[in-house]
Parts: C-alpha cells; sequence; structure tokens
C-alpha cells in the first residue's frame, strides 16, 4: 500500500518516482548511452527459465565480477530499470567523485567497518521496488575461480527486504566486437516465514544462490563456457 | 532496561549464530566477539539485525567494527534502551 503524500509505502519505504532531478543524470547518461552502447554490445540475454522472468518490482540482482565494466553490462542487460549498484566508500572519496557516484544512484558500503545505514538503505530501496545490484564476491576475480565464496551479507539483505534475488551470469569478450552474452536465471524467493533464521540457515542459503549462479553456466553455448 | 536482561537477551541471538554454547554460560561481558565468539563479518551483520529487532532500537553512526566485546554490545544497547 503507498501514501502518495509522503512518497513513502505501508512500511516507510522511499519510492523511486518516474521522474526526480535527483535521477537527471543517470537518466540523460542512460538515455544518450544506450542506442550506441546497445548498438556496440549487442546485449544477448539467455534466460534459463526459457522466457523472460518477471522483473519488475524490488530486486537484487547478484552477478559474478569479472570486470571494471561489469556494472554497464548490466544496465544494458536491463533497460529501462534504474539500477543501484553497491560500492565500496573509497569510490566516494572525494567530493567530485560522491557527485558522480551519487548521481550514478550507487549505494556506498564500508567494507572495513559495515555500517547499518548501507543495510537499511539497501533494504528499504528494495521494499520500495527498485533493483540493486551487488557482486556478492565482493571483488574482481583474479584466482581463476570462475564464481568463488559468496559473502552472505546479500541473503540478510533479502529476508529483511523480501525482495527476490535475480542471479545473472556475465561471460568475458574475447574482444572488443563481440557481443556480450549472459545468462539470467529465474528470481528466488528466500522466505524464511519472517523471523530471522540461524547463521547457518543464512550461509545455507548464500551457499544455494552460489550453486544457482554456478548452474547458469549449463545454459551458454559450448564456446562460451570457458568465458567465465 | 536492567543489564542482566539485556545480557540474556543477547545470549539468546548469540546462540543463533552458532557460537560455542558452553561460553553462554555464566559473565559472556568479556567475551571478545570476533576471536572468542567467532563472529564474522556476516556474523557480527546478522547479530546487529537480531538486536535491532528485539530491542526495538536502531544502530546508528556506528560500524560493526567499534564493537570488540559483548560489553561493548551491552553498554551500547543499555545507552538505547534508557
Amino acid at each position: 500500500m503507498k501514501n502518495e503524500k509522503s512518497g513513502r509505502d505501508a512500511g516507510g519505504a522511499k519510492r523511486d518516482p518516474l521522474f526526480s532531478f535527483r535521477y537527471l543524470i543517470y537518466d540523460i547518461m542512460i538515455l544518450t548511452a544506450a542506442i550506441p552502447g546497445m548498438l556496440w554490445f549487442r546485449p544477448k540475454r539467455i534466460f534459463a527459465g526459457g522466457k523472460k522472468p518477471d522483473l519488475s518490482g524490488g530486486l537484487l540482482i547478484i552477478a559474478n565480477h569479472i570486470g571494471f565494466f561489469d556494472p554497464v553490462y548490466l544496465m544494458m542487460l536491463f533497460p529501462g530499470r534504474r539500477i543501484r549498484f553497491v560500492c565500496r566508500k573509497e569510490f566516494w572519496a572525494t567530493k567530485h567523485s560522491a557527485f558522480w557516484f551519487r548521481s550514478f544512484l550507487t549505494i556506498p558500503i564500508d567494507r572495513d567497518n559495515f555500517g547499518m545505514e548501507s543495510f537499511r538503505e539497501i533494504t528499504e530501496r528494495l521494499k520500495a521496488g527498485s533493483a540493486v545490484a551487488l557482486f556478492p564476491e565482493g571483488h574482481i576475480d583474479t584466482e581463476g575461480d570462475p564464481i568463488g565464496s559468496f559473502k552472505s551479507g546479500m541473503v540478510l539483505m533479502a529476508l529483511r527486504s523480501g525482495a527476490p534475488v535475480l542471479p545473472v551470469l556475465l561471460t568475458k569478450r574475447k574482444n572488443i566486437f563481440e557481443r556480450l552474452t549472459a545468462v539470467i536465471g529465474d528470481p528466488v524467493e528466500l522466505d524464511t516465514g519472517g523471523a530471522l533464521p540461524p547463521l547457518s540457515k543464512v550461509t545455507e542459503l548464500s551457499e544455494m544462490l552460489k550453486d544457482e549462479e554456478r548452474s547458469l553456466a549449463g545454459f551458454l553455448p559450448e564456446k562460451l563456457k570457458n568465458r567465465l | 532496561m536492567q543489564r542482566e536482561e539485556i545480557t540474556e537477551k543477547l545470549k539468546e541471538i548469540l546462540l543463533l549464530t552458532d557460537v560455542d554454547r558452553s561460553l553462554m554460560e555464566g559473565d559472556i561481558s568479556a567475551l571478545r566477539l570476533k576471536e572468542d565468539c567467532g563472529l564474522s563479518s556476516v556474523g557480527m551483520l546478522y547479530t546487529v539485525i537480531g538486536i535491532e529487532e528485539m530491542f526495538g532500537i536502531r544502530f546508528e553512526n556506528v560500524g560493526l567494527e567499534d564493537f570488540v566485546t559483548v560489553k561493548d554490545v551491552i553498554d551500547y544497547i543499555g545507552a538505547k534502551t534508557e
């Protein structure tokens, strides 16, 4: 249920308006970059479920982290949705960078000393129907393991917001002319009945999501299976 | 809220994090959250979420690493529930 006057839903979460000056830079960037970006990358989406799943409403997008431009790739895979990326607070270090990262709707987190403000912002945004994306490995893969261990914090974000988790598998491009190919899984609901489950269950759910992410590789064409 | 009451409720939350049950007997205030209770960063986040929901408080302007011992957490909850 929404409260039209306050711009918040019944749970008190802020809603994303269709237009706001706060989103001006983001929206202009998307509008101006969309056509050349789509023409250059020609993103190819493979849906694990055979057809495009319902991607409306709050959505926690998780993806493997293969390079610095992964956020851009994700934005092209979900045209028409504003995606808030969770990023390390170091990117907000200067006034100049903070301005741009705020304009690009990122949510800063302190990886060395995590604060609840970041957690609340993420869950509030999800409750309000926004799409939030993060890379649960926490870093760009440099160890050769296509999908490394997941940090379980994202499970707590999903549980406390009630938003489904959407696993996405990105593939590396062999050269700059190759199409961007990604597998998009089905949204996973993590319903534990409202109560906070034991931490062991949270870890179990995190492992389950990692397996889900790994299984998406099975939907890739043979020539792309070693490009993770 | 009484300190004893806070401690007992905190024990309930910590037990959900798979902490060694024997550690939760007696006085727990001197226990270090990471080294003794074995809480990882996710374990710390989990504990704080549990505390917020159980005590109806909000952790504000503090990072999870600001809490070293159980006593630090009890003191924070005590101050918030005064």
